[in-house]
């Protein structure tokens, strides 16, 4: 081993790691030259033969081999890191299908009442709940429909033999949490209800309604169009407006049905309101007196206002849905789409 | 209800246009469903003269006539049984263009040829009679045009009457709410006749004998009645109305009721054994044919008008075929009474005869109009069937009703509608309600309500009568108040919406079920609960008869749809109520059900693989691991146990914190295949209330270690039967604290490693809280859970 042999070395060595085309090659040659049983550590081996008047210099020109093979060696690498692997770059077919699974979806019924939900719990409301099988006097008597109202009939309304019956509404749900709380009280219940209704395409034995109930000194008609008025902004845009058209209800005195403008054509008439450019929503009303006196509420000392509204109808309305029992079919094609 | 607007202008004056009226009438209450314009669309068709009519050579139902429009006579070949030689028919030549849009031309009908046609009613667009053709009964010649005949357009308004206000469901109180409306007066019309003697209490007698049912009855006698087709006016309202002229005695009663809501009922007095009428309820078995010529078999519940033998008609609903008005009939008795709303409805239900009668009756009929209903239709027969009318009326009303007073607060009103009303307005529009005001002063007034709005009982109900005529478009709209309710919560809520949330992360699309099963899918599945099954006693149909005792048997059923509709990947999940009796009577419980189908565990290329029953059940099992660590459950376990419906060796109960909360398997094939599911489907149902058991307010975080982890892995070779938990419980008795997981990593069978057996990897990661672990350390760690599992276990380690 001389000098001049280390200089040649040295050329060598830079030069092929200056070829090395990737990173297996590169690493190819490290191994070579610096590996345990590459050349450098061999070099280093033979110093001790090395006459002892150049073995300094000899060192010396070897650490600067080792040195600045090293510093090549990391510039190239990173080179080479930097550039894309011409080999991936050719081959692989990005177009190919990815494989992460999808999510799914919840049921349109159930987006359409957690979205209520969100809203009126920033009204401040909580949900409460009953059951569905209901007791004549939870669904009937406290509610104002004196015996013989043609609701109670059995062609409208499902009995079990035992006299109790599938509620036909949810606005049991209003007594039962009155009879449990002392007002005030500010409530929605969603909920399922069930009507002795053929089949068809806007009727089904089993529906969706969302009942709300506030309870307080001197509430009135204006607050109900307020806060149905915020909730309409909410879920059906901020241009919609709200009308009360006068009804009856046996629970609610003065009873009004709620109509939205229509979220399609604002008002001007279009297939989806029939023309009207109103989308009939809810029921609703100041509490009738006799329901608060069912439930034992002092009627000199608070008013209160009730609405209720199907869910299912308001889905038909909002996604065109043309067959209420679509949303009772359960076919993965119909159910991706909302 | 049908109102004809120009026989609506006989009771009130208003200027508006239909729209108009339709309008404000909706919005005071009072919904006007359609607008309908009915006749005037006649451009063309002319009054047709018969002038023979010949049979069809080559039809038996069909004849050939010549018609003359005026100037020619046509052949026309016809349907209508009723055409005959000499009638005034509407005739419609070639090239008319009818009002449904038909438009004649020149045909050969069974090889005759027919130039235009004769119309009948549903072809004017009148009404959808297509009885016959109509008979013209005028004098003017053939070829006058038919509008100048049947006059102009008429506007008919369709209203719904809400239940509550059956004083509506007649002109005469519709056209109270368009005076109040309008603020116009309201006309009523004059009922003056000339009476003769013998007085009507001499020529019959009223006689109840069951006052609840029947509160008031009143008997007219008239005689020298001449039975004729009532005028043609009166006919044309009747038919807009939707009523079918008869003769002249049966259109008065009709177009009474129509007026005044008070159903009337005329029967031959002659037919009636001994002249007299007995209010009573039916005797057992007794029978009766009524109007529509059926006989009725009636039950003691039933409330009949009598004669001194035998029923003559089902009170309030329909008159007897027996003593019916004919055509020869001289001396009528004309009804005008009260009839208890729940007899009427009772009765008919039972007999299935809904007819406008009972319906005003089952609404309830003002009892104190009835006499005025009764001089009503005593002037119109007078002046339209020549009838003499009887002096006075025989009048039972034991127990007369009188009007009552109700308190109104000014204050309340506006309080409750929030609308700026002035007193002036509210008394104004009380006023205008025929509500007279007995008393006013500062706190507000006292009205006088007419016994025909018994909805009026109360202050709320005065309140909704301003409320609506003032208008609730004048209610504002405030900004809307949050009001917070001291301790009112919404945790499980919240929880429930996530919970949904997680299920859809985990792919699931939520489906939604019906409540109502039939026996028979329930049967499929579990037979076991029949005897706590809620049957409906009147289910609508057998599908839909049973409240589900189980959600399992839908989600298999929309599996099954969904496969048989060639979607052959779904993962769905269900939250509904079960039910069923329990010993205290009826529970309810909310559940969740889950169901795969398909290669749903794979993601990317392989899907075309058959599905394994054991990676089908993985899926399932991953799937609910990964939810139970989503709802913060550390502690759950499946365990073997046999479920009727789950395929025998793939059925767990799902035991979450210690309890059995549910069951999950895969479907056994005889069940599945009843959907053609050829490959295995996964289902698990689970109580809901469990899974929401850790409110996030429970949680108490803790640092994690930082120093390095070092990892062992340890492949053993061990018989079928020896289960994973068995070796991982062996691993971590033996290992340290500082094992921190423990991961299966590989599962290996072959021949080469014996029969019955196989090889399971596990990597095991150590590590201290508290300092780097030594290699020295780890080994040792290493080494006994090897010697653990070799003794315990008598498994094979595979070294190196």
């Amino acid at each position: 081993m001389n000098i001049k042999n280390i200089t040649e070395i040295q050329d060598q060595a830079l030069q092929e790691v200056e070829a090395a085309s990737d990173a297996d090659a590169l690493e190819a040659v490290r191994i070579r030259y610096l590996g345990r049983k590459g050349l450098l550590p061999d070099l280093m081996k033979q110093l001790k033969d090395v006459e002892p008047a150049q073995r300094p210099e000899a060192g010396k020109r070897l650490n600067e081999l080792k040195n600045a093979f090293q510093e090549r060696f990391e510039a190239r690498k990173t080179e080479l890191e930097k550039a894309p692997s011409p080999a991936d770059k050719t081959t692989f077919d990005v177009t190919l299908p990815g494989s992460w699974r999808g999510l799914g979806k919840k049921h349109p019924i159930t987006q359409l009442m957690e979205r209520a939900i969100e809203i009126f719990h920033s009204l401040g409301f909580t949900v409460a709940d009953g059951p569905d099988i209901e007791t004549a006097f939870h669904n009937f008597d406290a509610l104002n429909h004196p015996p013989g109202h043609p609701a109670r009939d059995e062609t409208d309304t499902f009995y079990l033999s035992d006299g109790d019956l599938l509620r036909t509404h949810t606005s049991p749900v209003q007594v039962r949490y009155m009879l449990a709380h002392k007002p005030p009280v500010r409530i929605i219940a969603p909920g399922r209800c069930y009507r002795r209704d053929t089949p068809d395409a806007t009727h089904s034995a089993n529906f969706h309604q969302i009942e709300g109930l506030y309870v307080d000194r001197q509430v009135s008609l204006a607050d109900l169009k307020g806060d149905l008025t915020h909730f309409a902004h909410e879920a059906m845009g901020p241009k919609t407006k709200v009308r009360f058209r006068p009804h009856f209800f046996p629970f609610t005195e003065p009873s009004v049905e709620v109509d939205f403008s229509c979220h399609v054509c604002a008002g001007d008439g279009c297939r989806v309101c029939k023309q009207s450019g109103w989308i009939e929503i809810a029921g609703a009303g100041i509490v009738d007196p006799n329901v608060f006196e069912a439930v034992g509420y002092d009627t000199r000392e608070v008013t209160g206002y009730a609405f209720g509204m199907g869910l299912e109808r308001m889905a038909m309305v909002l996604f065109g849905i043309t067959d209420i029992r679509h949303l009772y079919e359960n076919d993965l094609r119909y159910l991706g789409q909302f | 209800m049908k109102v004809p607007i120009s026989w609506l202008k006989e009771y009130v004056d208003f200027d508006d246009t239909p729209e108009g009226l339709a309008e404000r009438l909706t919005f005071s209450g009072t919904e006007v469903e359609a607008i309908e314009r009915v006749g005037g669309e006649f451009d063309g068709i002319v009054v047709g003269e018969v002038r023979t009519v010949e049979p069809h050579p080559d039809a038996d139902r069909l004849t050939v006539c010549r018609v003359f429009d005026g100037s020619s006579e046509h052949p026309v070949v016809c349907g209508a049984p009723n055409v005959q030689a000499g009638a005034k028919i509407p005739f419609a030549p070639v090239g008319v263009t009818l009002p449904n849009g038909t438009r004649l031309k020149k045909a050969r009908i069974r090889g005759v040829e027919s130039h235009g046609m004769l119309l009948a009613e549903d072809e004017l667009g009148l009404s959808d009679d297509h009885a016959g053709v109509v008979i013209l009964d005028d004098p003017r010649p053939a070829g006058t045009p038919l509008s100048e005949v049947l006059g102009p357009a008429e506007t008919v308004l369709e209203l719904e009457i809400t239940p509550n206000r059956p004083d509506c469901l007649c002109l005469m109180g519709i056209a109270r709410e368009v005076a109040a409306l309008y603020n116009t007066p309201l006309k009523i019309p004059k009922v003056d006749f000339k009476e003769e003697d013998p007085p009507a209490e001499e020529r019959t007698s009223v006689d109840i004998a069951d006052t609840t049912g029947c509160p008031r009855y009143t008997a007219r006698i008239l005689s020298g009645v001449r039975i004729k087709p009532s005028p043609d006016w009166m006919q044309k309202r009747l038919t807009l109305a939707g009523v079918r002229p008869i003769n002249n005695v049966v259109d008065i009663t009709n177009y009474v009721m129509l007026e005044t809501g008070h159903p009337l009922h005329a029967f031959d007095q002659t037919l009636l054994k001994e002249e007299r009428i007995v209010v009573r309820r039916a005797r057992p078995g007794e029978k009766m044919a009524t109007l529509d010529d059926i006989e009725r078999t009636l039950t003691p519940e039933t409330l009949v008008i009598a004669d001194a033998e035998q029923p003559v008609a089902v009170a309030g609903i329909m008159g007897g075929a027996g003593s019916e008005i004919r055509d020869d009939t001289e001396t009528v008795l004309l009804e005008s009474a009260c009839f208890d709303p729940m007899t009427i409805r009772a009765t008919a239900r039972r007999l299935a005869l809904n007819t406008e009668s009972g319906y005003r009756f089952e609404r309830g009929v003002h009892v104190n109009g009835v006499e005025w209903a009764s001089r009503r239709a005593a002037a119109l027969m007078a002046e339209w069937a020549e009838a003499g009318i009887a002096r006075g009326v025989v009048d039972v009303y034991p127990e007369p009703q009188q009007d009552w007073s109700v308190s109104c607060r000014w204050d309340a009103v506006r309080l409750q509608t929030g609308m700026e009303v002035s007193n002036d307005e509210i008394r104004r529009i009380l006023e205008s309600l025929s509500l007279s005001v007995t008393h006013a002063d500062e706190a507000g007034c006292t009205v006088q309500v007419p016994t025909f709005r018994r909805d009026l009982e109360r202050e709320v109900d005065l309140i909704e009568e301003v409320a609506r005529i003032h208008g609730l478009d004048k209610v504002p709209t405030p900004s809307p108040q949050a009001r917070i309710v001291p301790d009112a919560e919404d945790h499980r809520t919240n929880a429930l919406i996530r919970l949904k949330s997680q299920l859809t992360g985990l792919g699931l699309f939520e489906i939604m079920n019906y409540s109502l099963v039939s026996d028979a899918l329930l049967d499929l599945f579990d037979t076991s609960d029949r005897e706590a099954r809620l049957v409906l006693p009147h289910p609508i149909s057998t599908d839909q008869s049973v409240l589900r005792t189980a959600l399992i048997p839908q989600m298999t059923e929309t599996l099954g749809r969904n496969h048989a509709r060639q979607i052959d990947e779904t993962r769905f999940f269900e939250l509904g109520r079960i039910f069923r009796q329990g010993p205290e009577g009826h529970e309810e419980q909310e559940q969740l059900s889950i169901g795969l189908a398909g290669p749903t565990g794979r993601t990317g290329l392989g899907r075309r693989e058959p599905v394994k029953p054991g990676e089908m059940f993985l899926w399932m099992k991953g799937l609910l691991g990964a939810l139970f660590e989503a709802q913060r459950i550390r502690d759950w376990r499946m365990e073997a146990a046999d479920f009727p419906e789950f395929e025998p060796g793939y059925s767990v109960s799902v035991v979450l914190e210690g309890q059995v909360q549910g069951r999950m398997g895969l479907m056994a094939s005889p069940i599945r295949r009843e959907w053609r599911l050829s490959e295995p489907v996964a289902v698990a149902e689970l109580a809901v209330d469990p899974l929401l058991a850790h409110r996030e307010d429970s949680i108490t975080a803790q640092p994690v270690a930082i120093y390095p982890a070092v990892s062992r892995d340890v492949a053993l070779v061990a018989d079928e039967s020896t289960h994973h938990e068995e070796i991982v419980k062996v691993i971590r008795k033996a290992a340290p604290k500082e094992l921190e997981n423990i991961e299966l990593f590989d599962i290996f069978e072959d021949e080469a490693i014996g029969r019955g057996k196989r090889s399971m990897a596990y990597s095991l990661t150590f590590r201290s809280p508290e300092r780097t672990l030594t290699d020295e350390e780890v080994n040792g760690y290493h080494t006994s859970v090897k010697k653990a599992l070799r003794e315990t276990l008598k498994v094979t380690i595979r070294e190196g």
